[in-house]
């Protein structure tokens, strides 16, 4: 099907390019003059005149109702202030939050030691800083101006009502709401009393400070400076918007954000309290960490280590989901005998094992001999697990996955002969292959210690991200690989991947993953079942990998034929072909369509609400709204829901837009 | 290079390798060992499964599609379904009258942002782009949820009541003597309702004689193809402007006003369907069968005739690749698969495809025949505004209006805005893949700007956004199994009702699969017949 629908233009790509037109200013283009910039986009025309006007009036309405319902008495914010704790990380126990943390760190470091390492950009030009500060600034004041009076309140802090006739009303001892001579108020029609319109200005002091600094900050910079150096001056993005979060983090000690808590003795309601100590202070270590390893990038970034550094962070942020989600958050309670009796001899045994055999097998002068064993270890391989289906013999299950690993790497082995270098890249592949499963599978194989209500530890927004990002992980390689086969010549592989693709794109997710949390452990042997999380990304990796595949099937198509030609040319074996001349290319064209598809997944995880996982959206949909304090507030929720799905997709585009220009696709 | 040297190279080129060095033969093992692995997989996986259901006493098979449900179904074409497969049915036509209803508000809207998205002015461009971006970066569902949040939020229908009055001023009396007030709701009443208990517009409906008038259309729409060729003919040749498609919706148009009136004159149509009917009911099923498997087998000797033939140079055969043999293998295979079908797995099917064959023709009989004879003065489409019925306290949307639940109302407005941003993005994109030169040629030539957009940039330009549109249209389709979150009925919420009390899930499933890709197929059969008209005919 998806073939059938292909556009010989790349409208994404076009799109994009039209996006970074728009966005950047030429430095040799002359700003216009304000008068002028207005006349030319805005009333060119009568007609155009009528439409501005037209849209201006419709945008600022909406701008006042979004305003008025954001800043509105009815509207209970506490019910997202007092859960912030569920809606991110579920009923993860107090006493382990430190694991929280912890993850955060690891994540504040990695995230640090990129932006050091990262290539010094030109920044932002001052223009655009005034741009930025003239545009919120503002927004701020207009929405000061805007929005609708607050109700008034008496001494108690309660609203102020009036009779339908606009008689004011009293409060008795109890609250009940009287005329002045003790009559009782009518029983409908009653109406709210909001400020005057100056004493609302009055009271909102504190934007009107901040709009109107931005305003003077903008105005500093655009009349202090010359048109030209306004455009040619440029502030470091990455320092500025450290400082950005350092003066965020900084109003956790002096500012009265409030203290508002929600946990097995009830809630904690402060309003205008300083935030608690046990999140402020956190945060505050997590923006050191990551200030000094940012610092400590930058100054690697400056020698001749930087690219091995480089590397290392990379590697590590693969590993980081892993390790935070297994080993941190996870808390598993590891039976240390068991661990050195059983699995370090295992470990060593095929990692080093393992690595004579590969080192033996990369030698050049091996010849035919080489091929035998690898088919030997996978016949024993295969033995262990025919054995295993008509059981004849107990085995871990490690034991038969690692042979049937070794298995592979040794087929893989005749690909790397040569001098020693390049042998030893299978080694390390292999050592580190290898180390990385053993871990993995003991760290599964443990209990955890993290005592939640919940089937699974994993809830709340943490969910929504580690799902998506263990479907990334996963899937990428299988997207790969079925879009391997589904170029190959090779007919009957042709076919199963074309119908494996077809297949699960042409059904709509959600009866997917029905059918991995519902119906899948029909499919299972006795005593094994899948957990509701494994289940839901074993649905989330397939259905991924089926829309990679197109993707990447695309830049595949995007090689020209005298690549293949040349290959071939030099003797490559079809293995050394794809993987050194093949995939490169077509990986680095199907970069954006890839970025495309991690924001869709991003997306995607709001469905885990529907088949029974507590993400944030049930959070916000379901289990607030049930809570007595808060009954049937979902609004609230919903919208802060909004404002994170649009910050994370928001700013990954954003992202693909720079790495597209960065790796310049479509230039070459 | 010696002699002997030469030999031996030709000797290693000519010999065979040994068979485990053999290219085309570890090719073939690797792919039929994988294609057994998958297989055995599968086979395992559904053997246990089989144990699985047997351990837990649940028989497989598709006769839930016969019996009585025990379901109650809202907002579908019946709500009180007498077998499984009527209630899929009524979630189905549910999940395609979202879908259509979905493509087309979609599309218009798309393009609308997607132009103002275009636009010079920034204010207009602005107010687009900070749409299309809201609307794209949130997920659907949780676009989906909080509109339905919102909705829900509203003022409850009949709040405000008004009385009524007689025309001469005095209170009107319903029967028992008490005044009668009249419940209202905006924000139009008695045009549009909006309200917690959903969305009423007024509802079009076919009456008696509809299809009889649609006769009279279908005939206009072939004298207007016609006309319109006619038109096109003489424009391009004179260069004189003749407007073919307006006269072409001329033709329709009076074809339609005339029919309005006469369409009774149709009415031995139906007569014929009911012969067709009674002629297909008398074939027996046995004949269908042999007529289906030569077919089958039919179309795989001609595939394979004519794939030869297309292999035939003057010099003879050329040598068939693997992927050669094996496509002419898949015919063969196929055909004998689908004579299995016939003959073995499902021997009922050809009874079934007669039965609905004259169910299919005896329902257009029954159509037709409503207004056979009679020549009422009743035009053949209906219409009616909706009301409020208030019975008791609580006032719901009365009968009358074309009413959409909560959830439906919050699914079809999340589908269509979410949509519409994507949509937006690709006209937008069309039009800018339009090449500069042509805006130039078009203003060189003299054209007018509304000419210039008509003639020149948005034939190239929808051209351009066909495949990715059909996309769009084909994610639409099975974005609307999202009903499911806020209790709208559709196909998926049909069948998890269905699977949670009879526990026939894997059917409940195949049937979902089927359906999705019979709706992906028809999306993508029909964007590519246009695909194909409009592509450029390069020589």
């Amino acid at each position: 099907m998806s073939d059938l629908l292909k556009s010989d233009v790349d409208l994404e790509a076009i799109i994009a390019q039209a996006d970074e037109e728009e966005a950047t200013t030429r430095p040799d283009e002359p700003s216009l003059p304000p008068g002028e910039w207005m006349r030319k986009n805005l009333f060119s025309t009568p007609f155009n005149t009528v439409l501005t006007i037209v849209f201006a009036l419709g945008a600022l309405w909406a701008y006042r109702a979004i305003l008025n319902f954001i800043f509105s008495e009815n509207t209970q914010w506490d019910a997202v202030r007092v859960n912030l704790r569920l809606l991110f990380t579920q009923a993860y126990p107090d006493e382990n939050y430190t694991r929280v943390w912890v993850s955060l760190a690891i994540v504040a470091v990695l995230a640090g030691l990129s932006l050091g390492l990262s290539k010094v950009g030109r920044g932002f030009s001052l223009k655009k800083i005034a741009t930025w500060c003239f545009g919120w600034g503002g927004l701020i004041v207009s929405g000061v101006l805007l929005r609708e009076p607050s109700v008034k309140t008496d001494a108690n802090g309660l609203s102020v009502f009036t009779d339908p006739n606009g008689v004011p009303l009293e409060r008795d001892d109890l609250g009940t709401l009287i005329y002045a001579n003790g009559d009782p108020a009518p029983s409908q029609g009653i109406e709210l009393v909001r400020e005057s319109f100056g004493a609302a200005m009055g009271n909102r002091t504190g934007w009107w400070i901040i709009g109107l600094l931005l305003l003077a900050v903008g105005a500093a910079i655009w009349f202090g400076l010359g048109d030209f150096r306004r455009r040619n001056t440029f502030v470091p993005a990455i320092p500025l918007g450290l400082a950005g979060v350092g003066l965020l983090v900084s109003t956790t000690w002096w500012y009265g954000w409030g203290n508002y808590t929600f946990s097995e003795e009830g809630f904690t309601y402060e309003p205008g309290e300083l935030v608690a100590s046990s999140t402020r202070n956190p945060w505050t270590v997590i923006f050191f960490v990551l200030v000094a390893a940012y610092a400590l990038g930058r100054m690697v970034q400056r020698t001749e280590q930087a690219g091995v550094v480089r590397a290392l962070t990379n590697l590590s942020w693969l590993l980081a989901p892993f390790v935070t989600f297994w080993a941190v958050l996870r808390g598993p309670v590891l039976d240390w005998g068991y661990v050195t009796s059983v699995d370090i001899p295992l470990y060593l045994l095929f990692t080093v094992g393992g690595g004579l055999v590969l080192w033996a097998l990369t030698n050049p002068k091996i010849g035919e001999t080489g091929r035998i064993i690898a088919v030997v270890i996978l016949g024993a391989a295969a033995f262990t697990w025919i054995g295993a289906f008509f059981g004849w013999f107990a085995m871990l299950q490690k034991v038969r996955l690692s042979l049937l690993f070794l298995g592979l790497a040794a087929l893989l082995a005749p690909n790397f002969k040569g001098e020693a270098k390049q042998r030893l890249n299978l080694i390390y592949g292999w050592i580190g292959f290898s180390t990385i499963f053993h871990v993995m599978v003991t760290l599964i194989n443990t209990p955890s210690s993290i005592e939640v209500p919940t089937e699974d530890f994993a809830g709340g927004f943490m969910v929504s991200i580690y799902v998506s990002i263990f479907t990334m992980l996963f899937s990428f390689p299988l997207g790969v690989l079925l879009a391997l086969a589904r170029t190959s010549r090779l007919p009957i592989f042709r076919v199963m991947s074309t119908v494996y693709i077809e297949a699960f794109r042409g059904v709509p997710l959600i009866t997917m993953l029905f059918f991995f949390t519902v119906f899948v452990n029909l499919f299972l042997p006795e005593g094994m079942e899948l957990s509701l999380f494994a289940a839901v990304v074993v649905a989330f990796v397939l259905f991924s990998a089926a829309y990679l595949a197109e993707n990447v099937r695309g830049g595949l198509q995007a090689i020209r034929r005298g690549q293949y030609e040349a290959s071939d040319a030099l003797g490559l074996t079809t293995v050394q072909r794809t993987a050194f001349i093949v995939l490169p290319q077509g990986l680095r064209v199907s970069i954006p369509p890839l970025v495309g598809q991690v924001i869709a997944t991003f997306k995607e995880t709001s469905l885990l609400a529907i088949v029974g996982v507590f993400d944030f959206l049930r959070m916000a949909r379901d289990v607030i709204p049930a809570q007595t304090e808060f009954l049937g507030v979902r609004k609230p929720g919903l919208l802060f829901i909004c404002v994170i799905y649009f910050v994370g997709a928001y700013a990954m585009s954003k992202y693909s837009q720079r790495l597209e220009k960065q790796l310049g696709v479509g230039e070459r | 290079m010696s002699d002997t040297a030469q030999q031996s190279l030709v000797a290693a080129a000519s010999a065979r390798p040994p068979f485990y060095r053999d290219a085309v033969v570890v090719k073939w093992i690797a792919q039929v060992v994988t294609l057994l692995l998958v297989l055995f997989a599968l086979f395992f996986l559904a053997s246990q499964a089989g144990d699985n259901l047997t351990a837990k006493g649940i028989e497989t098979g598709y006769d839930f599609l016969e019996v009585d449900p025990g379901i109650n179904l809202t907002g579908t074409i019946d709500n009180e379904p007498d077998t499984g497969g009527r209630a899929l049915w009524a979630g189905a036509v549910n999940t395609l009258r979202l879908s259509i209803a979905g493509i087309f508000v979609a599309t218009l809207l798309g393009i609308l942002v997607g132009v103002a998205r275009l636009s010079s002015n920034w204010m207009v461009s602005k107010v687009a782009s900070v749409f299309i971006e809201y609307m794209r970066n949130i997920p659907l569902l949780v676009h989906i949820i909080l509109f339905f949040a919102i909705i829900q939020s509203l003022d409850n229908f009949g709040r405000t009541t008004n009385q009524v009055f007689n025309d001469d001023g005095s209170p009107a009396l319903d029967a028992d003597g008490a005044e009668i007030f009249e419940a209202v709701q905006g924000p139009i009443n008695g045009w549009l309702h909006i309200s917690n208990k959903g969305v009423s517009l007024p509802r079009v409906f076919p009456a008696d004689g509809f299809y009889q008038w649609m006769v009279f259309i279908l005939i206009g729409a072939v004298a207007g193809y016609f006309v319109r060729r006619q038109r096109q003919a003489v424009q391009d040749s004179t260069g004189a402007e003749t407007y073919p498609n307006g006269t072409m919706l001329g033709v329709i148009a009076i074809f339609g006003v005339i029919g309005w009136f006469l369409h009774p004159i149709f009415g031995w149509v139906g007569g014929i369907f009911g012969a067709i009917a009674d002629v297909i009911d008398a074939i027996p099923p046995g004949v269908v069968q042999i007529v289906l498997s030569v077919l089958a087998v039919g179309f795989a000797v001609n595939w394979i005739r004519r794939f030869l033939d297309s292999r035939r140079t003057p010099a003879g055969l050329a040598k068939l690749t693997d992927d050669d043999w094996f496509r002419m293998i898949f015919a063969g295979v196929g055909a004998m698969i689908a004579a299995l079908f016939i003959w073995v797995i499902w021997p009922g099917g050809s009874s079934w495809l007669v039965n609905s064959g004259r169910d299919f023709f005896d329902v257009a009989a029954d159509k037709f025949g409503d207004g056979r004879g009679s020549w009422s003065d009743d035009p053949p489409i209906d219409a009616m505004r909706p009301d409020i019925e208030q019975r008791g306290r609580f006032a719901n949307p009365g009968p009358a209006g074309l009413n959409f639940s909560t959830g439906f109302a919050a699914v079809f407005f999340g589908i269509v805005l979410y949509t519409a941003a994507f949509i937006a993005e690709i006209v937008r994109g069309g039009i800018l893949a339009v090449p500069k030169g042509q805006t130039e040629a078009a203003q060189a030539i003299g054209l007018r700007r509304s000419t210039m957009l008509r003639r020149v940039i948005l034939p190239q330009a929808f051209r351009v956004s066909l495949p990715p549109l059909g996309n769009q249209y084909l994610n639409l389709t099975k974005n609307t199994s999202l009903a499911i979150a806020v209790g709208a009925t559709d196909l998926v919420q049909v069948g998890q009702t269905i699977f949670n009390q009879s526990g026939k899930s894997l059917e409940v499933f195949s049937i979902w699969m089927l359906f999705y890709l019979a709706c992906s197929l028809t999306i993508s059969v029909v964007v590519n017949f246009f695909n194909v008209r409009l592509a450029i005919v390069e020589r």
